[in-house]
């Protein structure tokens, strides 16, 4: 596999924080809402239609998750918007200019967190990866990663290898690094699917909190209908061959939101009813 | 160490004490002739006298530099070729398959090629050892870069990584495990390869004391440098194991 | 089948020697090598004729394969009945720990004059070589085919109740199998290799001696000849040994040693 690797124009900020302008047209005035769009984008690989007229358009600090059976194309949108893809027609807009590449303002949580880790650094030096690539100067680096490290709960275990946590652990490790870049997006490809479902639920409410705090937008991807309900603002339904959004769902639920209570909110029980029938039409 | 690991670590060495006293038993009874089989005693005397009153250390450290010498030369040459052989697909298309058919060559093949262009000089042993130490380093190496987890390099994307820090950050401690295990058997190959090489330029070592001390029936002298080689060996895989175990000690589960 | 596998091999990899082949002829016909020290590719493939023709070749070919294999079956067999012998009782292994590590760091080439002192020159001595230099890898390798087998495999067996003959014959062998043929296949490898280091060194026969005569008697065609038909043996023993393992192991998840 090839290593592309980007010519990155770097430009000084204030505090001495470095950032990247990868993007070829300057940005335009963008309606106040839309800061990651997709206008009509489809993706065929070798011939085979992946996405087709796909349009979306995701506002800051919203919280969007996207289900759908297996192959419908939502981790495809997912590398779309992180720029790991380049569509074959349409575009694909963040902040207003098209997306060409990776930006450390978004930031990627994969589903298999073991192989997205570092095993040879521990846990302050996996975070630390992401500091370094952002240019954070050294005398820095220490306070982020213990900050980082004491937000996600793994504050004593800043020594630990990868190999030596658990998989919950390893993700929100992964999470940490991801919060590094201080990102602005954060896309989740199934981010808790392979952990068992206590975890899960604690890595839910995490995020929940996270996100809200930095006012974060997220795009999720999920084949749990009920986390999609649970975590997001909207959500939307895909359908396969070829992949294509074909539903939005509201999620008017307050926040925060807990396992307890939330799932008896009628809202939620209806939401879950429609995307039961939903998924079970597209199947 | 642990009770349990001392007490085996003593009952083993009773053991291969056990084995020497029956070794000292059977050149005693003279069950083989003492030409040919020297006792322990006896070999442990000459070993002693050789580091003394003669050159045995010299010949030691001559062949101990050799040694190393071509290998690191050979370790130098192989990690770097094959870090950029290994990283790219293209080159491995091209150069695999060449490199894979000079593989189950014997390297001591080569030394007469090599005394047709160096003559029978230091020259010519260094550059056999750093042949025959080179290419099981070199697949290794290539090896552990073709085999990076591919999800790291998305990883390296997505943060926008240049190509030289994927390379020091990702691919490099990622190859590590295999690079170490090239460097360990490239550095057994070594240590055969100047032993081989002394015998036949006759330059100072440890492999013309053994081969001159068959030659003239000297069988304790003979074994002593045996042991030597053996310590040799011994020594030089146990520190490499103790570098090996250090560097990769995110592997072991706590 | 075979015919139409053609199209489907990476011809790249066969750039790199042909073009080098294609080099040194050009070079060679141009202009004036040292003829002590290089030979033009044609020459070195009329002197692999030649030798073959003559016989040569194969008489020393079956030299270093003679003492190779009957090294190998020596060594190949105590080291293959050794590491069972320590994979299966743990206390036997760990009592023979510190003889073994002792003795194995011991360079093939440190015993060649050992053996020359007590058998002189011929099979005996470099059988004996050979012997020596495969016991221990085989040893190493098939001790710890036995060891690293699935102990859930070995917990299925008690709870079958099987006797202690049974659990070897019907779980530990046929589990170990495909590493222990992983091992026998560097084995063979490493029993070539010592065989043409003994000829080369020391024994005057088979094709380490040809190779060292050749470059004596300054005849580097038939040199670089012996030289690429070592290579060719090494690489075809291998490739044979590897069809046979894909053959009888095909998907019985072989892990390989480190190359």
């Amino acid at each position: 596999m090839t290593i592309p690797f980007r010519q990155q124009q770097m430009q000084p900020m204030p505090n001495g924080k470095r950032t990247q302008a990868g993007n070829a047209e300057p940005p335009r005035s963008v309606p106040a809402g839309a800061l990651i769009e997709f206008e009509r984008v489809s993706l065929s690989l070798a011939g085979r239609p992946i996405l087709q007229d796909v349009n979306l358009e995701i506002g800051k600090g919203e919280f969007v998750c996207v289900v759908g059976p297996s192959g419908c194309g939502k981790t495809t949108m997912l590398r779309l918007i992180a720029g790991l893809f380049t569509p074959t027609s349409g575009k694909v807009r963040y902040a207003g200019a098209p997306v060409t590449g990776p930006r450390p303002d978004i930031a990627i949580v994969f589903q298999d967190y073991g192989k997205a880790l570092l095993p040879w650094r521990n846990a302050a030096g996996n975070i630390s990866l992401a500091l370094e690539a952002i240019g954070v100067p050294k005398a820095e680096r220490q306070e982020r990663i213990c900050r980082l490290l004491q937000l996600i709960g793994l504050a004593d275990d800043a020594d630990k290898f990868p190999i030596q946590l658990s998989g919950g652990m390893q993700q929100r490790l992964q999470i940490a690094r991801c919060l590094a870049q201080d990102p602005v997006v954060l896309l989740m490809d199934e981010p808790f699917a392979a952990l068992d479902a206590l975890t899960r639920q604690e890595l839910q409410d995490e995020i929940q909190a996270i996100v809200a705090a930095r006012n974060s937008t997220v795009f999720f991807v999920t084949h749990d209908l009920e986390e999609a309900i649970y975590l997001g603002d909207r959500v939307f339904g895909m359908r396969p061959n070829p992949g294509r959004i074909v539903e939005a769902f509201e999620v008017r639920l307050p926040r925060p939101r807990d396992w307890l209570t939330t799932p008896e909110h009628p809202e939620f029980l209806g939401l879950r009813r429609a995307l039961f029938d939903f998924i079970k039409k597209v199947k | 160490m642990s009770g349990s690991r001392i007490f085996w670590f003593l009952a083993s060495l009773a053991v291969a004490a056990g084995f020497i006293v029956l070794w000292q038993y059977v050149a005693d009874a003279r069950l083989i002739s003492p030409a040919f089989l020297p006792g322990p005693n006896r070999a442990w005397a000459a070993l002693v006298d050789g580091m003394i009153h003669r050159d045995l250390t010299d010949q030691l450290i001559s062949t101990v530099m050799r040694m190393i010498y071509g290998w690191l030369l050979a370790s130098t040459l192989g990690i770097a070729v094959g870090a950029l052989i290994g990283i790219s697909p293209t080159a491995r298309a091209y150069l695999l398959p060449t490199l894979e058919m000079i593989r189950p060559l014997p390297a001591s093949a080569i030394i007469p090629v090599s005394i047709a262009f160096f003559g029978l000089s230091e020259r010519m042993v260094l550059a056999v050892i750093a042949f025959g130490a080179l290419w099981p380093m070199l697949l290794a190496t290539v090896h552990g870069f073709a085999a990076v987890e591919p999800r790291l390099y998305e990883v390296a994307r997505a943060l926008g990584l240049s190509r030289w820090d994927v390379i020091r950050k990702i691919a490099l401690p990622s190859a590590m495990p295999d690079i170490l295990a090239g460097m360990r058997i490239g550095l057994t190959i070594a240590l055969i390869l100047a032993v081989v090489g002394e015998m036949l330029t006759s330059t100072e070592g440890l492999g013309q004391w053994v081969l001159f001390a068959g030659r003239s029936f000297r069988a304790s002298d003979l074994f002593a440098g045996v042991i030597l080689l053996g310590a040799v060996g011994y020594v030089s895989a146990t520190l490499l194991g103790a570098a090996e175990r250090y560097l990769l000690r995110w592997r072991i589960s706590h | 089948m075979t015919g139409r596998i053609w199209w489907r091999i990476d011809w790249r990899g066969a750039a790199v020697p042909i073009g080098f082949l294609v080099i040194a002829q050009l070079a060679a016909l141009n202009g004036d090598l040292q003829s002590d020290n290089l030979a033009a590719p044609s020459d070195v493939a009329v002197a692999c004729w030649h030798a073959i023709i003559d016989g040569t070749l194969f008489r020393r070919t079956l030299e270093t394969l003679a003492s190779a294999l009957g090294g190998l079956a020596l060594g190949g067999s105590i080291g293959l009945f050794s590491g069972i012998l320590f994979g299966l009782f743990q206390t036997v292994d760990r009592l023979m720990n510190v003889t073994v590590e002792a003795v194995r760091p011991i360079p093939s080439a440190a015993v060649i004059p050992v053996f020359l002192l007590i058998f002189g020159f011929g099979f005996p001595m470099e059988v004996l070589i050979v012997a020596f230099s495969v016991t221990w890898t085989m040893l190493i390798l098939t001790r710890a085919a036995v060891a690293g087998i699935e102990t859930r495999l070995l917990e299925v067996s008690r709870a079958l109740g099987f006797g202690f003959g049974a659990r070897v014959y019907k779980i530990i062998l046929p589990a170990a199998l495909p590493r222990i043929f992983v091992a026998f296949r560097l084995t063979v490898a490493i029993a070539l290799i010592v065989a043409v280091t003994v000829e080369v060194a020391a024994n005057p026969q088979g094709l380490g001696y040809t190779i060292m005569l050749a470059e004596q008697t300054l005849r580097p065609d038939l040199m670089f000849a012996v030289l690429a038909w070592i290579g060719l043996i090494g690489w075809a023993l291998n490739a044979v040994l590897l069809w046979t393992q894909r053959r009888l192991f095909g998907m019985a998840a072989i892990d390989e040693p480190a190359p």
